[in-house]
């Protein structure tokens, strides 16, 4: 008899050779199911905190990508066309910024962020929640936009090796156009949205990471300042805290895992948005790779 | 005349133009931070003095600056003394008040501490706190890089084996049931399903634990597990933050790349071993993870294995520089007193900013100190294979 398998012609099959989508659904899916699991068992103010949170570390992560991919394209383009102008000096006067800005551990980059954030907050400079989250989004862009240059140069030297841009170029098609339309927009994207995905994921690490360090070690200086709510600082309220404590109980009662999940939402909660997250925006990636053929 | 240009493209630059490269970068960060660790002394020892002249007047034992009515009377008695200095007046009592917040706002006068600065002593107590930094980091580079080969050429012989995810194998097996209909093996395959769900189960529990960030991991088990231990400390810094799964995926993706070479047909056409069944005779015994250097022999993977490898040695120092992020994270966020990354969260917080700068300065130099390695290694190998 013949057995009906997943590469026979069924959804399953479908989402399994899109492993991609399968994963964006799979992060939709738990995130939704978590949303509901909260709406029913989490106190109504933990629970717009909670979201609130979620959504500010999205948009933050949204906006580092946008100030990379803008960053990194700047840089990219212009460290070639230097490379291949008359004088040198432009060249090697980025290069050498770009080699000890990499040298730099991004979370340091962004705590130096932070800590003139805070300057600025202390002082009036900046006010409002909205600029905060974009300055914080532009400092992780800082540290993190090397690698769209690096995709950018590598795609433009790997084009340069081809016959077509010399037959562009002999054209008359100017060599800007060539680089920026020809190369990055329409043979690049996906080598792109890639790299951009793999951002996103680094974001909301580094983001998480900072507020929470930030919140657990600077607390008196933050207490003063009240930085936006993301999933970092939610995470390193002392709710939370004790939340996520809470599951060195099951090491000693395993019956505490019956109460866990209703008792100590909060920091449960906002641990699971981030590693969930975190795993599922690489298990995109990773599809995406496979599914481009990107490797 | 030099070619600047192919003097800093990586790839065509030789050892010791990168070592340049590398050297200046050091010697540059290494000014600016001593001009900046100069501007904060000299800007503390201003603050100092201006402080002393105001404290001055907070010492005046008939005086409570809190109550208003001695307030007005000091303000009335400077404007006899200084008389039509108005705006000086103003500014005194204005500095005043300012020192008096500080004394109960600012961390560093509530703790009662030496905030001098960096000073010799400072700077002998950080070495001990860098040099066992730079011990843990050194071993967990190491681990990591161990394991994540041995992930990676697992992954990538199951890869070959054509082994489906475990989810993808319960819903094929789900399938199968349906269109078979047979009641007899349903029993069998509902056992089977169920132990396949429970691996899956297991199997994301286990990447969860991968991916997630080090104080997650570390608060989890605060209460039942000493988080303050270096051997806790390496733990978290193998298995947290990501760090071991990106690197093992960097390596695997390598050596995908170098399984689509050419060579690698043609090695199989003159009769190379390629079968990749674990029992085959002329397949990989699991045993070859353990020493996958030498395990491969007259297997068509040991070329890929070492051409990868090649590809990988450069690729660390990006994998360096995140797990530097990785330990510092740790340090900071699990409030570890005596290390060297929480040191620098507990200067910035007492605002002593040269000792801040003077520890990014060494995490800057770890990682520089490690391209460099990488460097050496690589153009090492690159001899070897006679490039």
């Amino acid at each position: 008899m013949a057995t009906r398998t997943l590469t026979g012609n069924s959804w399953l099959s479908i989402l399994n050779s899109k492993k991609d989508l399968l994963w964006l659904m799979t992060w939709i899916a738990g995130l939704g199911m978590l949303w509901i699991w909260d709406a029913l068992f989490l106190n109504a103010p933990a629970f717009a905190r909670l979201q609130t949170a979620f959504l500010n570390s999205l948009f933050t992560g949204a906006m580092v990508v946008l100030f990379s991919l803008a960053l990194g394209w700047f840089v990219g383009v212009s460290l070639h066309l230097l490379e291949n102008s008359k004088s040198k000096v432009g060249f090697a006067v980025i290069s050498f910024i770009t080699d000890i800005l990499r040298s730099i551990p991004q979370i340091i980059a962004v705590l130096i962020g932070y800590i003139i954030l805070t300057v600025l907050l202390y002082q009036g400079i900046i006010r409002s929640s909205f600029v905060q989250l974009v300055w914080i989004a532009g400092t992780i862009a800082v540290a993190v936009f090397l690698e769209v240059a690096d995709t950018i140069r590598h795609r433009i030297d790997y084009f340069r090796t081809l016959d077509f841009v010399d037959a562009m170029l002999c054209c008359g098609i100017k060599e800007r156009r060539i680089i920026n339309i020809e190369i990055l927009w329409k043979n690049s994207r996906s080598h792109l949205l890639h790299k951009l995905i793999a951002i996103f994921g680094v974001s909301i690490f580094l983001q998480c990471s900072i507020d929470f360090i930030i919140s657990v070690g600077l607390s008196t200086d933050v207490s003063l300042i009240n930085f936006p709510t993301t999933l970092g600082n939610l995470l390193a309220n002392v709710d939370s805290k004790q939340d996520i404590l809470a599951l060195s109980n099951l090491f000693t009662e395993p019956g505490y895992l019956s109460v866990i999940f209703v008792r100590h939402l909060q920091g449960l909660s906002a641990a699971f948005c981030i590693v969930f997250s975190l795993l599922c925006i690489y298990m995109i990636a990773n599809g995406y790779v496979r599914r481009h053929k990107l490797a | 005349m030099i070619d600047l240009s192919s003097i800093l493209h990586k790839e065509n630059s030789s050892l010791w133009t990168r070592l340049l490269i590398h050297g200046a970068g050091i010697v540059l960060m290494a000014v600016i931070f001593w001009i900046f660790i100069s501007a904060v002394e000299i800007s503390r020892i201003e603050s100092k003095k201006s402080d002393r002249e105001i404290q001055k007047y907070l010492d005046l034992s008939k005086i409570d600056f809190g109550n208003p009515l001695d307030r007005a009377l000091f303000r009335e008695s400077l404007d006899v003394f200084y008389n039509g200095q108005t705006h000086r007046n103003d500014s005194l009592l204005t500095a005043i008040d300012n020192l008096r917040q500080r004394q109960f706002s600012d961390p560093a006068y509530k703790t009662g501490g030496n905030h001098d600065g960096l000073t010799w002593s400072m700077a002998g107590k950080l070495s001990g706190m860098y040099l066992q930094f730079l011990a843990i980091y050194g071993i967990v580079l190491v681990i990591i890089y161990l394991l994540a080969q041995r992930i990676a050429v697992y992954r990538f012989i199951k890869m070959k084996q054509h082994r489906e995810s475990y989810l993808t194998q319960a819903f094929e097996l789900i399938n199968s049931i349906h269109a078979d209909r047979i009641g007899s093996t349903w029993w069998n395959a509902f056992g089977k399903l169920g132990f396949l769900f429970l691996k899956a189960l297991l199997k994301g529990m286990l990447l969860m634990l991968l991916f997630s960030p080090a104080y997650v991991i570390a608060y989890s088990v605060k209460t039942t597990i000493d988080t303050s231990s270096i051997l806790f400390m390496i733990l978290l810094g193998i298995i947290s933050n990501g760090v071991l799964i990106l690197t093992a995926n960097k390596f695997f993706t390598f050596l995908v790349g170098e399984s689509k070479k050419g060579y690698v047909q043609t090695a199989v056409a003159k009769n190379l071993h390629a079968s990749y069944e674990w029992d085959a005779p002329e397949g990989i015994p699991p045993r070859t993870l353990l020493k996958i250097k030498h395990g491969f022999r007259s297997h068509v993977f040991q070329p890929i294995f070492f051409n990868a490898r090649f590809q990988f040695i450069p690729a660390l120092k990006e994998h360096a520089s995140f797990l530097i992020t990785g330990l510092i994270i740790i340090e900071m966020a699990l409030n570890i007193q005596g290390h060297f990354c929480y040191e620098l969260l507990q200067q910035i917080l007492y605002r002593q900013y040269d000792i801040a700068a003077f520890i990014i300065f060494g995490i800057f130099l770890t990682v520089k100190v490690t391209e460099i390695a990488i460097d050496v290694w690589e153009h090492k190998e690159k001899r070897k294979y006679g490039y």
